[in-house]
Formats: structure tokens, C-alpha cells, sequence
């Protein structure tokens, strides 16, 4: 999968959890303070994402990550 | 004690010094007997004294000479070199030696009476049904099988016997005041019996009651306290203003600033302040400290209340008639709101007003939180955070409990059966939940709860992280305590894989299925003759928790291998142990993470008022310190580092690396 296409469907995914704007979902935003997930959204966020690109992350790892970018690049290297 | 009459000369001394007696032939007292010690006192009916030769240091009242001085007694017997001062009447009671009563209005025992032993109190159900007898050596685990196990009639019968002949057996018209006593500026005592070394100090209002305190741990009543039907055990204090009526409290509690409770039992180190208490079991641990909180006919352990946390108990049909149940380690959050009956799982969050009723007892470590009027869990959220880590932590140090005698038994262990036997359940039922839900469902219900559906499989994962830590921790314990030249394979032969059996949690204590079906069995039995046999029977059960833990553990090999635990291959053993070690590097992790949210930017919030950035970070790390410094952080980060060590030397004792 081309990265623009991670991106896309990370930014949707963000939207759909969060019940955002998509427009909102900007690469440098970071979840928690700028998109205001808290810490159950986060774990919505990881199983969302593992369930969109069918993969399985590490949980520790995954929980870690802060930005939209970060999310792209981290899902990025499972795929 | 060899007591004698006075003599002439020593009546007319005394009479000098102010003192009358309704008749003098029944005043008696022992050799050597100085008079001087005796001064502006009235005796009434038979009085024994002793000897009266040393001197007492009091605390605000410097040291004084022992003996009576401006008090009124009637049918006493005064120890050695007790000092009784301004004791407005001093009716029926036995000072032992050393005791200190000085300014008090009434101690008086009125009548025959149990003080406080046999008292029922309406624990958990506060309609009724679940009467639980209190008495001075109740345990929690006692309680728990009087309140709970109401369907097992030989036991109910056999403990409610027992009971009754104890307190039949403390009944008298006399009370004791122990030894080094000290009760100073007192109200009214009334038929009231006081173990050795109690302190009083300022007490209002103490009527029916004993204070079963020991030398090695007392027991401190403290300003302003009213408290009526009650038992107290050693080490525990209660004092400013606490209102108490009909409750039990156990070693080592701690209720003060203006707790009030009804109907309540409290076990080992619990605390209370500023808030109320109807109807509660207080399991070991139950802590509120805040005003506005209601704790009401629910049952805690390990359990500490957010402010302005409440419960409702009926709903005005058929009157106060339900009841909670928190298993141990959980949490309410502050203004949280449970409409009972509801039940909530080991080491679980609650947040928000819950108006309907849940069972949530099979997902321990789970946030259950308010969301649009439903009641949302979270599976296995708790897990990873931080509080979860360093309350599991904190509990055995904040056993507060001197006295060699301890009447409540608890287990500690965060992982044991009966909380990764309540996660295998949990496990199992988001495993059903997941199948049978639809990828387009946001939610999926559960027995009075919702869950999202995206979150069964997460929680899925997060359990499997506990039981992989759990499984293999026993592991490397067994393999690290392996004797010279013993094998692994030797060391469990001795555990069979039976069908793990369920476990349950008796108020702190653990214990298996068919343990405690022997420990019934041995109380129903006529050899029990006495509650202190009773306890005998539990403390044994309670003593078998390590090896029947380890049998429950094998089981589960068993269960997840295929295999009797002393055939696991080398192959099925190095992945025991490299997923332990995985796991707990990555459980680890995940609570570091939690506690890093504590110093992110998010938390300088109020830091550094009317400064810049800098001098808010300033400010923050002044106060809070920093990340890296923290203490649980340095424990952590370096049980991490000993972690992959510790996981290569038992594989290389094993010869499997």
C-alpha cells in the first residue's frame, strides 16, 4: 500500500474514532493534545487501525506513538 | 490478692481527708496501704483497693502520685498504682493495674451485658437477611461466610451457635478496665469493657461496646467520639467526631474526622473520614476519606472511594433491599454513581453515574465508565495503568497490624487464581462477543453493559499479557528454587494438571474451591467446639494458599499445553519463559508509558502561575520532580533491566539456552 493511502485511511480512521472533522486529522496532530483522545480512545484508536489494515501491532509500541504521522509511519512498517 | 479492712486510725485519716464510705467494713485494701493516697473520694458498696506506691506520667498532666483523688466509686475494684481523679462515678467496673482515669463524667455498667458481642448488624443487605453477630474475634473471613454463605445451613447454624456461646460466655455485670489504661476528659462509658493499653481521650458518648485492644497494640479513642454497639479490635483508632453505631471494626483501622457508620463492619487497615457508612462490609483495605461519600450495602476490598462516590440501594418498591459487590482492588471515581445491584471485577475503574444495573465481575482490570446513559466497559484497560502497579505495591506495607494475634487473613498476590481465573472467564466471553458481533456494530451488550466492539479483541490481547506473566512467573519461581542437581522435571512431578477449580475471595482471603468445602466441613464437625477453633479451621485454609495455587497453575499447564506440567517439552518451557519475559517488558512498558502521562505538558496545567513556559516547567519539576527522577520510575525501569537477566539465567539453569 503507497503511503498516501496508509495516510488517507489513518486520517479516516482518526475522524471516525475521535467523531472528528476529517479536516481536523492534520500529519502533525498530536492525539492527545491536539485531537483530545483519552486513554480508552487510544486503545479504540490501535484496534481500529488493527482492524482497517488487517494487521496486529505491538500493543506497547502502538500505545506509545503520539502523532497522526507517527501512527502513518508505524502502521507503514507492518504492511 | 490478700485485701484487709481498715483500720480505725485509717478511716478516721481518710474521713480527715474528705473521703465518706456508705459502710467502711466494706472497704478493703492491701498491704501497705498508705492513706495519703486516698483523698476526697466516696465508696459505695464493697470496694477493694490495691496498693498505691509509685508514681504515673500522664500526657498533658505531667507525673503524679498513683491512688483515688476527688472521684466517686461504687462496687470497684482498683488495681496497683492505678490514679483515679475527678471520676464523677466509677460504677461496677474492675480497674487492673496502672490504669489512669482521670477526668470522666460516668463509667458505670448498668446491667448484665455482652458489651457489644452478639450485636447484629445488617451488613450488605440493609433490609435484612444477612444479620452478621459481631464479637471480639470476628475475621473477615468469618464474616464473609456468616454474611454470604446464609444458604448453608449446617454452617450458618454450627458459626451462629458458636457465636452465641462466646458471647453468653463474656456476658457479666462487671467491666474490666485493662491494665495501662489510660482514659482521660471523658463523657459517659457505659457498659463498656477496655483491653489492656487502650487510650481515651475526649471520648463523648461509648455505650455497649468493647475495646479489645492488646499491650503490643492498643487501641485510641479520640476527641468528640459517640459510638454504640460496637467492638473494636487492637491497633485500630478512631477519633474527631466519629459517629458509630452498631459496627465492628477491625485491627488496625483508622476512622476519624467526622465518619459516621451504621450498621458496618470494617476489617483490617481500613480507613474512613468525613464520609458515611450504612450497611457496608469493608473488606480489608476499604478506604474513603472524603465528604459526600456514601458507601452503602456493598461489599469492598482494596478499595479506595473517590469523593462524592455514592450508591443507591432501592428504588422505593420493596425498600432497601440491594446490594453491591466490588471485588478486590477496585476503584470509584470521584461523584461515581452505582445503582445497585450491580457487581464490578478485581483491580476495575468505575467513573459516572450508572443508572442501570451491571455484572462486571468477569473483567477484572477494566474501566467501566458512564457514556450516553449506558454503562461502557473497557476490558482489561486497568491493567496497564499506573495506579493499578503501585496500589498492588503499597497494600502489604501499609499492613499496620502489631499485634502477633492477626484475625484476618490476606493474600496479596495482583495475579493469583481467583483474578486470572475471573480474566480466563473474561477472556472467554469477549472471545463469544467477538464471534457473534458484526463488523458495522459500534457496541455490544453484556449483561447490563455495553462494550465497543472494537475493544473485544484489544481486550483480548491485554488479558492474554496477563495470564503469559502469570504462567510464567510461577515458572521461573519453581525453576529458581530448584534444589542442587534437582531437575525441573522433578520438581513438578509433584504437581498433577487437574481441572483448575474455581477459586474465591474471602474478604482478602484466597482460597480454593474444594479447600474451602474443607474448611466448611471442618467448622460443621463437632471436634470445632469454639470460634477460636473456627479460626483455626480458616487459618489453615488460608496457610494452604501457596501450594494450592501452585496446584491451580499446573492445572492451567495442563489445560493450555495438553501436557502434565512435568512433561512440558524444553521447547514448550523456553516459550514460557521468553513470552514471560516478552510480556512483562511489554506490560512494563505500557505502565511506563501511564506514568509518563503524569509529567507531560498536559499536567503542567496550574504550574508556574503568572509565569512563561520556563518558569511553569520550573515550577512543575520543583513540585512534582521529573519524570526520570521518579521513584516508581527508577523501580520499573530497573525491574526492566533486571528482567531479560533474570529470564536468561533460569534458561540457563534449565540448560535450554
Amino acid at each position: 500500500m503507497e503511503k498516501h493511502e496508509v495516510q488517507e485511511k489513518v486520517k479516516k480512521v482518526v475522524a471516525n474514532v475521535l467523531k472528528l472533522d476529517p479536516d481536523e486529522v492534520v500529519d502533525d496532530a498530536n492525539f492527545i493534545f491536539d485531537l483530545g483522545a483519552d486513554s480508552m480512545q487510544s486503545l479504540e484508536l490501535v484496534a481500529a487501525f488493527e482492524e482497517e489494515f488487517d494487521i496486529e501491532m505491538d500493543e506497547d509500541k502502538a500505545l506509545a506513538i503520539q502523532t497522526v504521522s507517527d501512527a502513518v509511519t508505524f502502521i507503514a512498517s507492518y504492511l | 490478692m490478700a485485701y484487709r479492712n481498715l483500720q480505725h486510725t485509717e478511716i478516721e485519716k481518710l474521713k480527715k481527708q474528705g473521703c465518706t464510705a456508705e459502710t467502711w467494713e466494706s472497704v478493703r485494701v492491701t498491704d501497705p496501704f498508705d492513706p495519703e493516697r486516698i483523698q476526697h473520694v466516696r465508696f459505695f458498696g464493697n470496694i477493694s483497693l490495691g496498693i498505691f506506691n509509685e508514681h504515673v506520667t500522664v500526657k498533658e498532666r505531667g507525673t503524679q502520685q498513683t491512688g483515688i483523688y476527688h472521684s466517686t466509686l461504687r462496687e470497684c475494684t482498683v488495681g496497683d498504682n492505678a490514679l483515679i481523679q475527678n471520676v464523677q462515678n466509677l460504677y461496677r467496673y474492675d480497674i487492673q493495674h496502672h490504669a489512669v482515669l482521670d477526668n470522666i463524667r460516668s463509667m458505670s455498667v448498668t446491667g448484665l451485658t455482652s458489651f457489644g458481642n452478639g450485636v447484629e448488624i445488617e451488613v450488605l443487605n440493609e433490609g435484612g437477611g444477612r444479620e452478621l453477630p459481631i464479637y471480639n474475634h470476628l475475621s473477615a473471613q468469618i464474616a464473609y461466610m456468616l454474611v454470604h454463605f446464609r444458604y448453608h445451613d449446617s454452617l450458618t447454624k454450627k458459626l451462629l451457635s458458636l457465636i452465641e456461646t462466646y458471647c453468653e460466655s463474656v456476658k457479666s455485670d462487671r467491666g474490666t478496665v485493662g491494665s495501662h489504661v489510660k482514659i482521660t476528659d471523658a463523657g459517659i462509658i457505659r457498659n463498656v469493657e477496655i483491653g489492656p493499653g487502650t487510650e481515651i481521650s475526649g471520648a463523648d458518648l461509648l455505650e455497649e461496646g468493647t475495646l479489645a485492644g492488646s499491650p503490643e497494640d492498643p487501641v485510641r479513642i479520640g476527641q468528640s467520639v459517640i459510638a454504640k454497639h460496637f467492638i473494636v479490635q487492637s491497633g485500630s483508632h478512631i477519633s474527631d467526631g466519629v459517629l458509630l453505631d452498631k459496627c465492628f471494626v477491625g485491627q488496625g483501622v483508622r476512622l476519624g474526622k467526622q465518619f459516621s457508620a451504621e450498621g458496618s463492619a470494617f476489617f483490617a487497615n481500613s480507613e474512613g473520614y468525613h464520609g458515611e457508612a450504612v450497611s457496608l462490609f469493608a473488606g480489608p483495605y476499604t478506604v474513603t476519606h472524603h465528604k459526600s461519600t456514601l458507601l452503602i450495602a456493598g461489599m469492598f476490598s482494596f478499595y479506595n472511594a473517590g469523593s462524592g462516590t455514592n450508591q443507591s440501594n432501592h428504588m422505593y418498591k420493596l425498600g432497601p433491599i440491594h446490594q453491591g459487590i466490588l471485588e478486590r482492588g477496585a476503584k470509584t471515581g470521584s461523584l461515581s454513581y452505582m445503582l445497585w445491584p450491580c457487581t464490578v471485577g478485581a483491580f476495575s475503574v468505575v467513573t459516572g453515574k450508572h443508572t442501570t444495573n451491571f455484572e462486571a465481575a468477569d473483567f477484572p482490570f477494566s474501566y467501566i465508565t458512564a457514556e450516553d446513559g449506558k454503562s461502557q466497559l473497557t476490558p482489561a484497560m486497568n491493567l496497564f495503568t499506573v495506579g493499578t502497579r503501585r496500589d498492588s505495591e503499597k497494600w502489604p506495607a501499609r499492613d499496620r497490624r502489631k499485634d502477633s494475634r492477626k484475625y484476618d487473613r490476606i493474600h496479596f498476590d495482583l495475579f493469583n487464581p481467583r483474578t486470572i481465573g475471573n480474566v480466563l472467564k473474561g477472556m472467554e466471553i469477549l472471545e463469544e462477543l467477538s464471534e457473534k458481533s458484526r463488523r458495522e456494530q459500534e457496541y455490544v451488550s453484556y449483561k447490563g453493559l455495553v462494550i465497543k466492539r472494537l475493544l473485544l479483541r484489544s481486550g483480548l490481547k491485554y488479558y492474554r499479557i496477563a495470564v503469559a506473566i502469570y504462567i510464567g512467573e510461577i515458572l521461573l519461581k519453581l525453576a529458581e528454587s530448584l534444589a542442587p542437581g534437582q531437575t525441573l522435571k522433578e520438581k513438578l512431578a509433584i504437581l498433577p494438571g487437574r481441572e483448575p477449580e474455581p477459586w474465591f475471595d474471602l474478604a482478602g482471603m484466597l482460597v480454593s474451591k474444594s479447600r474451602l468445602e474443607s474448611c466448611i466441613n471442618a467448622i460443621v464437625q463437632s471436634s470445632t467446639n469454639s470460634v477460636d477453633d473456627v479460626l483455626n479451621a480458616v487459618n489453615e485454609a488460608a496457610d494452604a494458599y501457596n501450594d494450592d495455587s501452585l496446584l491451580w497453575w499446573a492445572g492451567q499447564i495442563r489445560k493450555q499445553f495438553n501436557v502434565e506440567p512435568k512433561d512440558l517439552s524444553d521447547e514448550q518451557t523456553r516459550d514460557i519463559i521468553e513470552n514471560w519475559k516478552s510480556n512483562v517488558l511489554k506490560l512494563n512498558n505500557m505502565i511506563l508509558k501511564d506514568a509518563e502521562k503524569e509529567f507531560d505538558p498536559g499536567s503542567h496545567m496550574g504550574y508556574g502561575l503568572d509565569g512563561d513556559e520556563d518558569i511553569r516547567n520550573k515550577d512543575f519539576t520543583a513540585v512534582r520532580g521529573t519524570y526520570d527522577d521518579n521513584k516508581f520510575v527508577k523501580g520499573l525501569v530497573k525491574e526492566n533491566s533486571e528482567i531479560e537477566q533474570r529470564a536468561d539465567n533460569v534458561l540457563k539453569r534449565l540448560k535450554l539456552q
